[in-house]
């Protein structure tokens, strides 16, 4: 597996300064350790092994975690997100799948490596679904205030939560950093569609990073969906937490789950205005748990949602196959010791 | 401009160019350029290396908890005896081995640093031994033929088992998961074997087929103290990395018996330190016993219904279990292996720390740079994910065990781990997902990562960040840890006048651990 190109690395770095061959040249030309057959990465083509996994009943409804860059542009249709990324930065990494917890990491932007200096910093654009957070966490707010109290190391508040206005919409900006690292993060935080949407930026330089900042006022969102959480317009429907319950189903069905996984299963629904489901998102299931939970959820039905005198659309939450995260353990976060100095 | 803003000569690396670049003349020559440029201009020292196994400390692993009982250390000492024991396939004292197996003996593939570690290297502290694996034929624990030294079982390379994630048939990869262990070896044509006829594995089909993956041992110090971090524990520590700035979420793995958290392997798949033993010592070594009762074909045998040969079964003429409880025995010798291993494993210190500064082959470090190495790790994430330390239940097996810090770094979870994915899925675990290692003992660890494709720990931690491979018009996603790679990767590599926290400091304080 060595190529040419470390060969000629090591052969440079080595008839110049012997001594230092092991610290510049990539370190499995350490004597002693020769190159491990590198299993690599799985091939191309080869079928995915998956867990539980993201699955949808459509392909054409949008999903949190189908966003994309483009023209150097991240889009999402869900969130009627569009983020212009920084001149010159490129998609370092999609977002691993959704977790069971309802979280997701959309999108991790750095600097093109060619113009990564250290100082390069990223910004990581994550969302957490609301209905999926215990219950004391509802809001963004609540969200950014339990990030707070729950920093690590040795984070320093640099901006306490605050009020932000972008792209038409209410945002928390919040800041911290690190003495020891010189590192700064920066936190723009507003909700959509029962989602904390957050664009984390962080970065050494105190002024990159307020630029970088300012910049994201050319976050564009669309208005029929931001300004949601709460009226529901044209195709995008209301969402409603704990909507799935006894007073709004008039029918309905448990899966049957024939094999106990221990994992919990969250899933979002879109109810029609028919009061039938219309779309399901299933944020993290093994397939026979999704199946299982399409079968039932055909024979669900809600009472129509009446805004405004007119029936429109409702998404929610339901929390299929496990327990609901403790509360409990948000109320007593410390049983977690300190590490040892 | 900042010195460290010369182009990094990381980008002459593996991984740090794209493939489609690496091979070309102009890349070539401009990454020899840039060391060129760089060694030129600021001289080598300061790019960040692995420091190496730590080595002026002694060894720090392997003992046993520091209080124990008289009655207890007699246990703790015959269970690290038989733990060292090689087996036969009959006619010696411990018999059983085979008929498929990967070594005959617990303590040859976890000996680094110390019985109970992980892949040694004759080249590194504490120069322990080449390879065991690749020195079977030689020793004559295997014979060839049939069997050979796999192309992936290197000398100085590491202790590996191999895994087919799908099923092959006729020169094929199916489409039906297989993700079992492969024994390498088998004991056709030894002395003591019989007439046992046992082809072992076509690996080299598998491996020009792409349908292999490997595993390197993980060390079993401080066992005790991950069997005893109670569910609440960890579901506390689960919630309290909700709202984390780094996109980190992770799940647990969970055991099938009784529903409850596992923890053991690199995907937390297994739930103690005794089930460990039970299947490690049929998998790895062919010898039944009280938990694994019967032989253990390859899983193709036992996929295709033909099982193991007669002609390979009961070798020592003794029956099943090949170990089992020794009632004519008397105070430490009377439990089977498998509760001796456990016992072992269970009152095994946890490696001691060095934060006091050590020596490695190459150089020295200070606690200085060890201490500003930690607040590195939390500030830019490790910690999110390598939770320095849980608090153990209360024991009623060791005080020592018990309400004490365990301080693993892990968090027990498994997560999305992109490049990583090795498509064998165990438990909830899937092909992409893998326990957070603790990182307790790393600092006198050779190999790293699940199939030890990283030498040294600074790849190790950008391995964290392979680009995922796409499949098809599917793409597979992301790993949880981009972000905390991208922090780390934003500190200067070493340590300017200003002592600000370097990448050097956190491979510094990593082989403190
Ligand atoms: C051929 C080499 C080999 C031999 C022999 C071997 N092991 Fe292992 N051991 C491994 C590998 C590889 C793993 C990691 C397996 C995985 O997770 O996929 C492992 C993992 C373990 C673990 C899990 C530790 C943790 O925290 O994850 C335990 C416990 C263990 N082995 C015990 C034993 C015992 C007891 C024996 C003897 C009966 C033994 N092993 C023999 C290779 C070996
Ligand atoms: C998203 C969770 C996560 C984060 C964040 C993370 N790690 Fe890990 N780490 C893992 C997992 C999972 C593995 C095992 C991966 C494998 O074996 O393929 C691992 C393995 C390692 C290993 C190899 C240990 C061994 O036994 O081979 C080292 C060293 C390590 N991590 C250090 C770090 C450092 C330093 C950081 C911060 C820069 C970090 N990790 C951040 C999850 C994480």
């Amino acid at each position: 597996m060595a190529t040419s190109s470390r060969l000629l690395a090591v052969f440079i770095a080595s008839a110049l300064l012997p001594l230092s061959a092991q610290s510049i040249v990539s370190s499995d030309s350490r004597p002693g350790v020769p190159n491990n057959p590198t299993p690599g990465s799985i091939p191309e083509g080869a079928l995915l092994v998956k867990g539980a996994t993201s699955s949808a009943s459509d392909s054409e409804t949008a999903l949190p975690e189908s966003g994309s860059v483009s023209n150097n542009t991240y889009t999402n249709r869900y969130f009627g997100l569009s983020f212009p990324l920084p001149a010159d930065w490129i998609q370092k990494s999609p977002g691993p799948p959704p977790s069971d917890s309802g979280r997701y990491g959309l999108t991790l932007l750095t600097p093109a490596p060619a113009l990564k200096g250290l100082a390069g910093g990223s910004i990581l654009i994550t969302a957490q679904d609301m209905f999926f957070t215990p219950d004391p966490l509802t809001h963004a707010s609540d969200l950014v205030d339990f990030t707070k109290s729950h920093l690590q190391g040795d984070y320093k508040i640099e901006q306490e939560p605050s009020d932000a206005h972008i792209a038409g919409q209410r945002f928390i900006s919040f800041g911290y950093g690190s003495p020891s690292t010189g590192l700064h993060w920066r936190i723009l935080a507003t909700e959509i569609r029962c989602h904390t949407l957050e664009f984390v930026f962080m970065n050494r330089d105190p002024q990159t990073l307020d630029r970088l900042v300012r910049e994201a006022n050319a976050i564009d969102l669309d208005s029929a969906v931001s300004t949601l959480s709460g009226a529901a317009q044209d195709d995008v429907p209301v969402c409603i937490k704990a909507y799935a319950s006894a007073g709004n189903v008039i029918e309905r069905v448990d899966p049957l789950f024939t094999e106990h996984r221990y994992n919990p299963v969250p899933v979002r629904i879109i109810v029609g205005k028919d009061g039938r489901i219309r779309h399901i998102h299933f944020l993290n299931a093994f397939p026979d748990q999704s199946k299982a939970v399409t079968e039932a959820l055909n024979h669900w039905k809600f009472k129509p949602y009446i805004r405004d005198g007119k029936p429109v659309e409702v998404e929610t939450g339901i929390m299929f196959g496990s327990r609901a995260p403790r509360l409990a353990a948000l109320s007593n976060p410390t049983s977690v010791a300190a590490p040892a100095r | 401009m900042n010195p460290w803003q010369v182009v990094s000569p990381a980008i002459c690396g593996r991984r740090a160019a794209p493939s489609r670049l690496r091979g070309s003349i102009s890349f070539k020559l401009r990454c020899g350029f840039a060391v060129f440029a760089l060694l030129v201009a600021i001289g080598a020292a300061s790019a960040q290396t692995d420091p190496g196994v730590r080595s002026s400390t002694g060894v720090n692993a392997g003992g046993p908890l520091p209080d124990l009982s008289t009655a207890a250390a007699k246990f703790f000492d015959n269970g690290e005896t038989r733990f060292e024991t090689p087996e036969v396939v009959s006619g010696g004292t411990n018999n059983g081995l085979g008929p498929r197996f990967n070594l005959n003996q617990c303590s040859t593939c976890h000996s680094q640093p110390a019985p109970g570690g992980s892949s040694p290297n004759i080249n590194q502290y504490p120069f322990v031994s080449v390879n065991p694996e690749s020195q079977v034929i030689k020793n004559g624990i295997a014979v060839s033929p049939p069997n050979s030294i796999p192309s992936f079982v290197l000398v100085n390379g590491p202790v590996r088992e191999a895994r087919f994630p799908f099923f092959i048939e006729n020169g094929q990869v199916t489409k039906t998961a297989d993700g079992g262990v492969h024994d390498l070896f088998t004991v056709q044509g030894r002395s003591d074997a019989g007439n046992c006829v046992l082809a072992p594995p076509n690996f080299a089909q598998a491996e020009q087929l792409n349908d292999i993956i490997f595993r390197i041992p993980t060390p079993v110090f401080g066992l005790g103290f991950m069997e005893n971090i109670g569910e609440t524990t960890l579901i506390d520590n689960f919630n309290s990395q909700i709202g984390n700035s780094f996109g980190i979420s992770g799940a647990f793995n969970y055991n099938g018996n009784d529903g409850t958290i596992s923890r053991f392997g690199w995907k937390a798949q297994n739930k103690s330190g005794l089930l460990f033993a039970g299947e490690a010592y049929n998998v790895e070594m062919g010898i039944t016993n009280e938990l694994f009762q019967n032989e253990r074909p390859n899983p193709d045998e036992e996929h295709n219904f033909i099982g193991l040969p007669s002609s390979c079964l009961n070798l020592d003429g003794a029956g099943y279990p090949e170990d089992s409880t020794n009632f004519t025995a008397t105070g430490p010798a009377i439990p089977s292996d498998i509760v001796a291993f456990g016992i072992f494993m269970r009152l095994l210190a946890q490696p001691t720390p060095q934060p006091q500064g050590y020596s490695t082959a190459t150089t020295t470090v200070t606690a200085q740079s060890i201490a500003r190495g930690l607040s590195g790790f939390t500030s830019v994430g490790c910690a999110t994910c390598h939770t320095p330390t849980l608090e153990t239940d209360p024991s009623s097996i060791d005080g020592d065990l018990s309400g004490k810090p365990a301080n693993l770094y892990s968090d027990i979870e498994i997560h999305h781990m992109g490049g990583l994915a090795d498509n064998v899925m165990q438990g909830t675990a899937g092909g992409d997902q893998f326990r957070t290692a603790p990182l307790w003992g790393v600092g006198q660890r050779i190999f790293f990562l699940h199939d030890g494709r990283a030498p040294d720990l600074l790849t190790a931690i950008t391995d964290h960040c392979l680009p995922v491979a796409t499949s098809g018009s599917e793409a597979s996603q992301g790993s949880e840890a981009c972000t905390v790679v991208t922090n780390f990767q934003n500190l200067p590599p070493t340590s300017g006048a200003a002592n600000t926290v370097s990448q050097q400091d956190v491979l510094n304080f990593l082989r403190s651990l």
